[in-house]
């Protein structure tokens, strides 16, 4: 490490980065894409005392097996747009990202940790029931994503740990994700909703999962709507009763971008219009 | 700390902080002036470079990122005192009225047309929607980049 003095270090693999992690903790601010990490600092909220850049350390891959998706941390979203057989519902929400430089720049890992109204990677990827790798001082843990926002900006990481990967095990064989941006081709999230489907024989949803996202500081599931969807074949009345309950007991956002109502009633269209068109298909 | 880079083809050496943003190096101590600060949050794109050939907003990089790279900003596109040819396709469309945003439309155009010689209406509004400008309605800018898609 060659600017160790200097305050910028790029440490060259993910023990490097577990070691400084565990003399700094949290004095020094990790950096993967920087597109939200640079404004903490441009923006005077925090003054770290070092930088760990995450630009040497392999964590740029992409890799699907049989039965699930690997997908290393500082992976760009651009390479989710170029890699083939990912989710629909992942897929969808790489596009989303406005413009060239931040598709390119921003990375998967960072995108979990960034607030609403960014964290449209975090919502696609919460509907899919991702796992997290975390590296640290104590080894490798996992922790599924439903299970890493403990609050506002607190996650589920100890001070020496880094995110090293995203796991999905067995992919849901359907998936989708839409979002509403004030102007057609960019600009925050007013509202995205991911969903998952798994279906038996009958049609019936063996498995659902429902994300959704830019109505609170980070993305979360509808474990209501979930459990109304399970055993059952979906049908336009069950997803208009289905709908109502999506932000059931959610404080959403109500701010300068949108009215929390604005917000709500959004969710309840993207919602629909993805389950509706799922239904239509067949 | 000090950096070494190359920037437009010129080695650069430069005492940065660990936490100066790039655009603050190449505006404020070196000079360079066409990169500007519009937003500071990647939405206007006022402040792109290329980084070994890579589109980057500047603003969101740290300036320790660039050691040992190549920055290329607008300034670089032309060879010889002549402008490239997606700077003159800007000049004959008028596609830049104040200017404060072609650097980063201009650079975004190039990374574009290189990924995309043709690109569709479709693709091209969904690569610039990192570039925001107030003056042109965006379709002289447009209309320049599909001159040159075109040739």
């Amino acid at each position: 490490m060659s600017l160790i003095a200097s305050g910028y270090l790029t440490p060259a693999n993910v023990q490097e980065v577990v070691s400084l992690k565990r003399k700094l903790r949290d004095k020094a601010l990790v950096v993967a894409g920087g597109t939200a990490a640079v404004q903490l600092i441009s923006k005077m909220i925090i003054e770290p005392q070092a930088i760990i850049s995450l630009e040497k350390v392999p964590l740029n891959y992409v890799k699907i097996r049989a039965n699930s998706i690997e997908i290393g941390a500082t992976t760009p979203i651009a390479r989710l747009i170029r890699s083939r057989g990912l989710p629909d519902a992942l897929k969808r929400a790489a596009e989303s990202i406005h413009g060239l430089a931040l598709k390119d720049m921003a990375t998967v890992g960072g995108n979990i940790f960034t607030p609403a109204p960014a964290g449209d990677i975090a919502t696609a990827l919460l509907a899919l029931d991702a796992i997290l790798i975390l590296r640290g001082g104590g080894g490798v843990r996992s922790v599924p994503l439903s299970k890493f926002y403990k609050g506002p900006l607190q996650f589920n990481i100890r001070p020496d740990e880094i995110l090293t990967a995203v796991k999905i095990n067995k992919p849901p064989k359907h998936s989708a994700f839409l979002k509403q941006t004030p102007w057609k081709y960019s600009g925050p999230t007013i509202a995205s909703v991911s969903v998952s489907l798994d279906l038996d024989r009958n049609g019936k949803a063996r498995r659902a999962m429902v994300a959704l996202g830019g109505l609170t500081t980070h993305p979360y599931r509808a474990k209501k709507v979930e459990k109304m969807f399970t055993g059952k074949k979906l049908t336009e009345q069950l997803i208009d009763g289905a709908a109502q309950q999506l932000t059931d007991g959610v404080e959403v956002i109500d701010d300068a971008l949108a009215s929390s109502w604005y917000r709500r009633e959004l969710a309840q269209v993207l919602f629909k219009r993805i389950l509706y068109d799922f239904i239509s298909r067949g | 700390m000090r950096i070494r880079f190359k920037l437009d083809g010129q080695d650069v050496e430069v005492d940065v902080k660990h936490t100066d943003t790039l655009l603050k190096v190449l505006k404020d101590k070196i000079g360079v002036g066409s990169v500007n600060f519009g937003c500071g949050e990647g939405s206007c794109g006022a402040c792109m470079v290329l980084i070994n050939g890579r589109l980057r907003y500047s603003c969101l990089t740290l300036a320790g990122y660039v050691d040992g790279k190549e920055v290329t900003t607008v300034a670089g596109l032309a060879r010889d005192g002549e402008l490239s040819e997606i700077q003159k396709a800007f000049l004959e469309n008028d596609a830049a009225q104040c200017g404060y945003c072609t650097p980063g439309m201009i650079l975004t155009a190039k990374v574009l047309l290189e990924k995309n010689p043709t690109p569709s209406d479709e693709e091209l509004f969904d690569a610039l929607a990192g570039n925001l400008c107030r003056c042109t309605g965006y379709i002289p800018i447009i209309n320049a980049i599909k001159s040159v898609a075109k040739r």
